[in-house]
């Protein structure tokens, strides 16, 4: 009997060793400790045998039963450890998989610059206002300081209806509008679609945008070197990084002292190409001081306020910060073109 | 305007900086240069005269000034000294009638006789040509380069031809006919001037020569007539005859009453150098009305007050004395300066701010931000609502579109607008452009057709302005401007786009919405491009808000569109309007929903609102929601009926509801469901 207590640590000291998971380590404990186990039968044959026998072998039988306990659970662990492993290597997912593409629309680019020009406006105290797109030609010419039948109002191709209005050539109408209804100070942009008699090119569209700005205040509060500063601080906003800018004399009715401003051409890196005409400059806004006309049309008193106004083209804008060579992309709204804004 | 570089070089003794540098200078300082060519030894450069420089600037002389003041010296003009034959008086030989001194201010006119007719001389011609204008013969070649120098276009013709030798300034006479030097027939009224004798018209005052009168090879006396003709007439009448020249063109911009002195004795002693011949004694001259050079005040501290930059006050009079401005007195800070007459477009002070700043150079002014009272911004709601729409479509997968205003004659036929309600153009730039757009459909209808060769699934919409005419008799008021918000989307089911019209307009914070049957108005026009069995008034309240639906098969076909589409439309003014309302905010109820459910067994045809009105409306308060969760038709149900089940949620903000309580609510609901002898409540 003692014989065989031995044989059997050896055998299951071996498959213990040999269990390959828990699985197989808890069939080897029923094979010896189970309610019918091989160590279990010898234990509980102990009381048939003779007292000196039943001593020995029962010490012999219930040391075994404590090793292989001890042994068994040794090897659980070790087994445990290494399921843990083998489930965590299952688990483990391709990162590098692509995600699953959610579809979402997209906000016109023109939309996105407006906006965040109205935003810096905005945060620099300006109101927006809008005006109509049908408008009189009071508004749009007399108001302005652009008499009838002057040469000045051939600048303008305008677009006329038949009901005897005209489509806004600019969003300056509505300085006057403005003006009319609100006493300084001023402080304003007006975006919006204003329309040319123009043939429709790379650079051309008889639609287009614009975006107004006036800014008015007790005469001699507000000068040409504010206005500087104003367009600066939009121009290192809009573009991200410090902008190279220009005046150069420019003529407008409504305002004396009138410019023209460039900004660099971003296109070509002022190397010349042909949407700066090879000059490295782009026009993308005519401004200056407003005409003591424009002010006594509007009902205010010259002698009292001063201030600046400009107007500048959205699609120019847009076309120089994204690298866009064609206005008409705008309006062909090629949902290619769309997505990447 | 083209220059010639060499003979703005000429008319100075400086040396000119090189062409591109000089181009440079003006382009900062005076006007932009759009080119700058070589053409053989000259360079032609092409400056954009500013409109309001006309007056002095188409010229070569006008340029040399402009330079001079940039580069910081004063251009001088060259004094003209005339051999006159002091036996023969100009005014024994040709006499002069003006009609109007409106419509000419002033007529000069010299006479030399004993002219040699042949071609001009070769540096002459070369200028000329740099300028782009073809030589002719010496007299007329003459007349046009003093016009180029001095800016003052000038006529010559033959006195011979001159019908008893008097020259009348005149309006022509409707019916009158005149054939002008290039040949042409042109039939005159009362909106043009003319130059006229004895028989009729020899000249087109201001525009051109006509051929009855012109210099010919065997002309000897010629008459040259450099006068100064109303801007406003010059261009009525350039306008009515279609017919632009180099003379129209100056005259239109007005010009210095005081120039055709100095331009008709140029010519004059040209002619004789060139061509020969004796220049009579005197000059005829009729100018009633002396211009005189006015003068204004300029107050030194406004320079700065406008500017935002301090200019020394000799620096100021500098500037001023070298565009040929008489800096002549001062009082305290204010200096009086007189204006050349030449300048017409300087009128005010300011005036003389802006020519002081442009010579100092608008690149030394600083920029400096304002100091002035912190005021608020004026809240847009329009920016904001236009701005939450773009943001809750674009999640919803539709594409911003911008499309172009106007629309085809075709396009109108396509939709069947009825043209009493279109607002149309009076010169449209391009064939197509014949309306504004009554609608936004029409156009993003052919952006998806365009991008349906790339693309599939498209979702678009537009915020923008659509126009209509309207009867009125109040003339402003006979149209009318309008933001709509439309959105198209392909291949989506109606149910889909009205849960994502549902969702923005609950997004805005826009509720009571409701879905009514279209009901097309006898002018409605639009009834053709719906499909009635699948569109729908959408509205809040009892006002009609806009409209969704799906494009009717009649109108993809005509426009060769292969998928369905579903289309809604609203109207941006109500929309914001009911949105910025302040809405109160309702408690949520710390007290627990009881959730019953309801089923309801009608005819087919039967809609679902009319069964919710029912139960809503039995429900009172305390049915807070219901929610449809099943509508079935088919096995199992008798034919010609369909199955409609709700959770109905109860719910009290001051309590919690007793089952009794709601029990009660629900009988009467389906009592009041049960009236309708066609409606079966199933239990």
């Amino acid at each position: 009997m003692l014989k065989d207590i031995k044989t059997l640590k050896n055998q299951a000291e071996k498959e213990i060793e040999n269990a390959k998971d828990l699985k197989d380590l808890d069939r080897v404990f029923k094979t010896y400790l189970g309610k019918s186990g091989q160590v279990t039968k010898i234990l509980r044959s102990l009381k048939d045998l003779p007292q000196p026998k039943r001593i020995k072998t029962g010490k012999e039988a219930n040391g075994l039963k404590d090793f292989l306990n001890k042994e068994l659970e040794k090897r659980a662990k070790i087994l445990e450890k290494e399921g843990e492993k083998k489930e965590k290597k299952k688990e483990q997912i391709d990162i590098t998989m692509p995600g699953k593409k959610i579809e979402t629309g997209h906000i016109h680019p023109l939309s996105q610059a407006q906006k965040e020009i109205e935003d810096i406006f905005q945060n620099l105290g300006f109101s927006v206002v809008e005006g109509p797109e049908i408008e009189s030609e009071w508004y749009n010419f007399d108001a302005l300081n652009i008499p009838k039948d002057h040469p000045a109002r051939d600048v303008w191709d305008t677009i006329y209806l038949k009901n005897g209005k005209l489509l806004r050539t600019h969003t300056s109408p509505n300085q006057a509008r403005f003006m009319e209804k609100n006493n300084p100070p001023l402080r304003i942009i007006v975006p919006g679609r204003t329309f040319r008699y123009e043939e429709t090119n790379a650079s051309h569209e008889v639609g287009f945008n614009q975006l107004e700005g006036l800014m008015v205040d007790e005469r001699g509060k507000i000068t040409v070197a504010n206005y500087k500063a104003i367009i600066k601080e939009l121009f290192e906003k809009f573009f991200g990084k410090p902008a190279k800018i220009r005046l150069r004399p420019g003529f407008f009715p409504f305002t004396v002292i009138s410019f023209e401003m460039d900004v660099s051409c971003s296109i070509c890196g002022q190397k010349g190409c042909s949407t700066c005409k090879n000059t490295g400059w782009i026009e993308v806004m005519g401004a200056g001081m407003v005409h003591p006309n424009v002010f006594k049309y509007s009902g205010l008193n010259p002698n009292k306020w001063q201030g600046f106004a400009f107007g500048m083209g959205l699609e120019r804008l847009v076309m120089i910060k994204h690298k866009i060579e064609d206005i008409r992309f705008f309006y062909n709204n090629d949902i290619r073109f769309l997505k990447q804004f | 305007m083209i220059f010639s570089y060499n003979w703005l070089q000429s008319l100075i003794d400086r040396k000119l900086p090189k062409p591109k540098e000089l181009a440079q200078l003006l382009t900062m300082h005076s006007f932009e240069i759009d080119e700058v060519k070589k053409v053989g030894s000259d360079y032609a450069i092409d400056i954009d005269i500013l409109t309001n420089r006309g007056h002095d600037c188409f010229s070569h002389i006008g340029i040399v000034r402009e330079c001079a003041a940039v580069l910081g010296f004063k251009y001088k003009e060259p004094a003209v000294k005339l051999k006159e034959n002091l036996k023969i008086k100009t005014k024994d030989l040709v006499s002069l009638e003006v009609k109007n001194k409106n419509d000419c201010s002033r007529y000069t006119a010299r006479i030399i006789a004993g002219v040699k007719i042949g071609s001009s001389p070769k540096w002459m011609q070369e200028r000329l040509k740099a300028c782009g204008l073809r030589p002719i013969n010496n007299i007329v070649d003459i007349a046009n380069y003093v016009m180029l120098e001095t800016g003052q276009p000038l006529h010559a013709f033959d006195l011979d031809k001159v019908t008893k030798q008097k020259i009348v300034v005149r309006r022509a006479k409707l019916g009158e006919k005149i054939i002008t030097l290039d040949n042409e027939n042109y039939g005159l009224d009362e909106n043009v001037l003319l130059i006229a004798d004895f028989k009729g018209p020899i000249g087109i005052a201001g525009i051109k020569g006509g051929r009855s009168s012109g210099i010919d090879e065997k002309t000897t006396r010629v008459i040259v007539e450099s006068a100064n003709f109303s801007p406003k007439v010059i261009r009525t009448g350039s306008k009515r005859l279609k017919l632009k020249t180099d003379a129209s063109w100056r005259f239109e911009h007005g010009i210095d009453l005081n120039l055709t002195e100095a331009a008709i004795n140029m010519a004059m002693a040209l002619i004789q150098k060139i061509a020969g011949g004796q220049i009579t004694k005197g000059l005829i001259d009729f100018y009633p009305n002396k211009k005189r050079p006015s003068v204004l005040k300029l107050n030194l501290k406004d320079v700065e007050g406008f500017l935002g930059v301090k200019i020394p006050e000799q620096k100021i009079k500098k500037i001023l004395n070298n565009l040929g401005f008489d800096v002549f007195g001062k009082s305290g800070q204010t200096i009086k300066v007189r204006v050349p007459t030449r300048r017409l477009d300087v009128l005010i002070p300011e005036d003389l701010i802006e020519e002081v700043g442009r010579i100092f150079g608008l690149e030394k002014i600083p920029s400096v931000f304002p100091q002035v009272r912190l005021s608020s911004t004026i809240r847009n709601l329009n920016l904001f609502w236009e701005s939450s729409i773009r943001n809750i479509l674009k999640e919803m997968g539709f594409f911003e579109a911008f499309t172009r205003s106007f629309v085809s004659q075709q396009d109108v036929d396509i939709f069947g607008y009825n043209l009493t309600q279109l607002v149309e153009l009076k010169n449209p730039p391009v064939i197509d452009y014949q309306y504004l757009r009554p609608s936004l459909i029409i156009n993003l209808l052919k952006i998806l057709k365009e991008n349906q060769k790339f693309s599939q699934g498209i979702k678009f919409f537009e915020l923008g302005n659509v126009f209509k005419a309207k009867k009125s008799k109040i003339k402003t008021e006979n149209y009318e401007e309008k933001k709509m918000l439309m959105a198209i989307s392909e291949n989506s089911d109606f149910y889909q786009i009205k849960g994502m019209v549902d969702l923005l307009l609950n997004k805005m914070g826009i509720s009571n919405v409701w879905y009514d049957d279209y009901r097309s108005s006898p002018e409605d026009s639009q009834k053709s491009f719906w499909n009635p069995m699948v569109s729908a008034e959408i509205k809040v309240d009892n006002q009609e808000i806009g409209f969704l639906g799906e494009i009717s098969d009649k109108l993809l076909k005509k426009l060769k569109i292969n998928n369905s589409l579903v289309v809604f439309e609203l109207d941006f003014k109500k929309l914001k309007e009911i949105a910025s309302q302040e809405s109160a905010y309702s408690p949520v109820s710390v007290y627990p929903a009881a959730i019953r459910d309801l089923a309801v067994l009608v005819p087919s045809e039967t809609k679902i609102i009319d069964v919710l009105n029912i139960i809503n409306n039995q429900g009172g308060r305390l049915v807070v929601d219901v929610d449809v969760f099943d509508v079935y038709e088919g096995e199992e149900i008798p034919g010609g009926k369909k199955n409609f089940a709700f959770h109905l949620i109860y719910q009290a903000e001051d309590r919690t509801l007793k089952s009794e309580e709601i029990d009660k609510i629900q009988e009467k609901i389906i009592k009041a469901l049960e009236k309708n002898p066609e409606w079966q409540v199933r239990k």
